[in-house]
């Protein structure tokens, strides 16, 4: 029949183009391009194509020739245009006043067919397309949901985990944007947002922001300032709430619209699985840091232990020793035993007001100031004068140090000593009695006009010298009661017969014994000095 | 973070290189299916898409990808992607993109798989 077949006003061309579209089993979008085509061309029209039926609106799926409105109202089309019937919509083409050739209803019955069915096959295989396109993603979902789940014991680096799950949880939603929140101190904080601006901070008692987690309530209004759909969910694992995940704009092809009833469903569940591993990063920062303070205070305690001296001067006549212990890895008590020159010994006892690290920076401060100090001017009011502008200028506000400084010369037995308001010292006589070498200024960094007078002790054979700090005397009983200076005094009085060292382990062992257990509350300092007996 | 989608193409002989950074949504979507025409029309049948500044790309963004492969298999020609994150890696493979457009882990192996 190929070629064979003529109708008046139609080319035989046009028949056998039909047929072999008729033949064409590809069910391809383009077939239906080809027939639409033949349609217009039959007609005389410029351009034609057909539209669908959807939501009582006709939008154009397939064209050719010139163009035709994307949609049209099918109450309201042109006049313009020519409208034909066709399956689940309508056929328009221009001008209107195209028409098929007299006698040519054949082929417009045979076209319409081929086209109507072709169009189906086509719709049937967009629609299988779609929908394995929809198991695809859900299957994206499932993934995304159990990777975040792996997350809980592959990704420990928050800042990194963080992203990860506001950037799944807008793609997996389609959404235009979204912001992660972490609760912090009451009040959810913005930890990162994707898309724009979203608010810093929400009270996590705020009652809008409860039901529009809790309840589908409406967004607080600046959660994602200009977004038009919000969807949001908490971030909780069984021990409370984490945090708040929200995403914004749902994509179309169209634009944007409301999130669906699945989405809210699959934004919780993302959301629980982000809490346990956004708890688990959490976590492991904690103890990362923990870890490295813990480093930074061996090493503070190290430098501490470098400061103070490895053991006392050795002298002709005299015997020094000194004791130092921290309450904390790092402490605020300083002390320096040191040789002037051949004749000279220098001895200091310090504290530092406050404990740890704070303190412990102080004490750097003081040991390099004092040392730099001591060669400059030497012992005297100028230099704790000076040393005390340098405090009150690098130390915070409400810092201070109190300090004994003494110097001894071995030849003449004469110890000269300042005391900035420190624990008076202690001299004990040959004869048992028991002087104090007591204040003569402010304790450093207080005042910056402060003053100081020298101060001069004899040391005859026998005396002892007890230079302590107060971790020595107010060490406490469990009853709360002080060890004081009596009970120090009254060791030196027992032990003074004894080699100096036996009396700095007594005093010790005797607070150790006093305290029953309890943990030691202050840095314990301790110098001893004692002129020999003939 | 940006929220569009930046594009930028490397022309080269016969082979021409798309790279985005951004979000791949409708928008950015739309806007390489733009550059992509673009391309075909000026007679360019090798495209690679580098994603390598691409965090971010939703299903929207996802079907635009697909109309641009199936717009590739129908004048012939060849489309591959490279220096996709693990996770975009993993949902393309998923959707089956990676069926019809190969995935590269940088780009000199894909311009040397994709050329003729």
């Amino acid at each position: 029949m190929e070629g064979g077949l003529s109708t008046p006003g139609i080319p035989p061309e046009a028949w056998n183009e039909l047929l072999a579209l008729s033949r064409d089993e590809s069910g391809d979008r383009v077939l239906v391009e080809r027939g639409l085509d033949l349609w217009r061309r039959v007609c005389g029209a410029d351009a034609a194509a057909i539209y669908l039926d959807k939501g009582g609106f006709l939008e154009r799926e397939v064209a050719c020739g010139t163009a035709l409105p994307e949609t049209a109202d099918p109450a309201a089309i042109p006049a313009a245009f020519g409208v034909r019937p066709f399956p689940g919509g309508r056929l328009l083409f221009a001008p209107a006043s195209a028409a098929p050739p007299p006698g040519s209803e054949p082929l417009g019955h045979a076209l319409t067919a081929l086209l109507a069915s072709s169009f189906k096959g086509c719709r049937l295989r967009q629609e299988l397309k779609e929908q394995q396109f929809q198991v695809n993603y859900r299957v994206v979902e499932l993934e995304a949901l159990y990777d975040v789940g792996l997350a809980v014991t592959a990704t420990l680096d928050l800042d990194r985990l963080s992203e990860e799950i506001l950037l799944r949880a807008v793609s997996l939603l389609d959404a235009r944007r979204g912001a992660l929140y972490i609760l912090e101190d009451g009040h959810y904080r913005l930890d990162r947002t994707f898309g724009g601006q979203a608010a810093p901070l929400f009270a996590a008692d705020d009652a809008e922001v409860r039901a529009f987690l809790t309840a589908g309530g409406a967004p607080p209004a600046d959660l994602l300032p200009g977004a038009r759909y919000v969807l949001g969910a908490p971030i909780e694992v069984e021990s409370g709430a984490r945090g708040l995940l929200a995403v914004g704009d749902k994509e179309s092809r169209r634009g944007v619209g409301p999130f669906l009833t699945s989405d809210r469903r699959t934004l919780a569940l993302f959301a629980n699985q982000a809490a346990i591993a956004l708890d688990n990063a959490r976590l492991h920062r904690e103890a990362l840091e923990k870890e490295r303070l813990e480093r930074e205070m061996q090493l503070a305690a190290e430098i501490q232990r470098r400061i103070l001296p490895t053991g006392a001067p050795q002298l002709s006549g005299f015997k020094l020793v000194g004791w130092y212990r921290p309450a904390r890895q790092v402490g605020g008590d300083y002390y320096d035993l040191f040789r002037v020159d051949e004749n000279r010994v220098g001895m200091v006892v310090g504290d530092v007001s406050g404990k740890g690290i704070p303190a412990a920076l102080m004490v750097s401060t003081l040991h390099s100031a004092l040392r730099l100090l001591l060669d400059r001017t030497g012992l005297g009011p100028d230099l704790l004068e000076q040393l005390n502008r340098h405090i009150l200028e690098s130390s915070t506000p409400n810092k201070f140090i109190t300090m004994l400084l003494g110097e001894l010369d071995v030849r003449s037995g004469v110890v000269h000593y300042l005391n900035a308001g420190h624990n008076p010292g202690l001299l004990l006589r040959g004869s048992g009695s028991v002087e104090e070498l007591g204040s003569s200024g402010l304790p450093l960094g207080l005042l910056p006009m402060a003053r100081f007078q020298s101060r001069f002790i004899s040391l005859d054979p026998g005396d002892v010298v007890c230079l302590y700090s107060d971790g020595i005397t107010e060490c406490s009983a469990p009853d709360g009661e002080e060890f004081g200076t009596e009970r120090l005094a009254g060791l030196m009085r027992e032990y003074r017969e004894r080699p100096l060292q036996e009396m700095l382990e007594a005093i010790r062992d005797a607070t150790d014994c006093f305290a029953a257990g309890l943990p030691q509350g202050d840095d314990q300092t301790l110098v001893l000095l004692r002129r020999d007996t003939l | 973070m940006t929220e569009s989608l930046n594009v930028t193409v490397d022309r080269r002989d016969g082979l021409a290189v798309i790279y985005t950074e951004g979000y791949i949504n409708n928008q950015g979507g739309e806007e390489i299916a733009r550059v992509a025409y673009d391309l075909l029309d000026a007679g360019y049948r090798i495209l690679l898409l580098n994603l390598g500044g691409t965090k971010i790309v939703n299903s929207i963004g996802i079907s635009i990808l697909i109309e641009i492969i199936e717009k590739m298999i129908e004048v012939e020609g060849r489309m591959g992607f490279c220096c996709l994150t693990p996770t975009i890696e993993k949902t393309f493979q998923i959707m089956g993109l990676a069926q019809y457009a190969p995935i590269f882990p940088d780009e000199s192996a894909a311009v040397s798989q994709l050329k003729p």
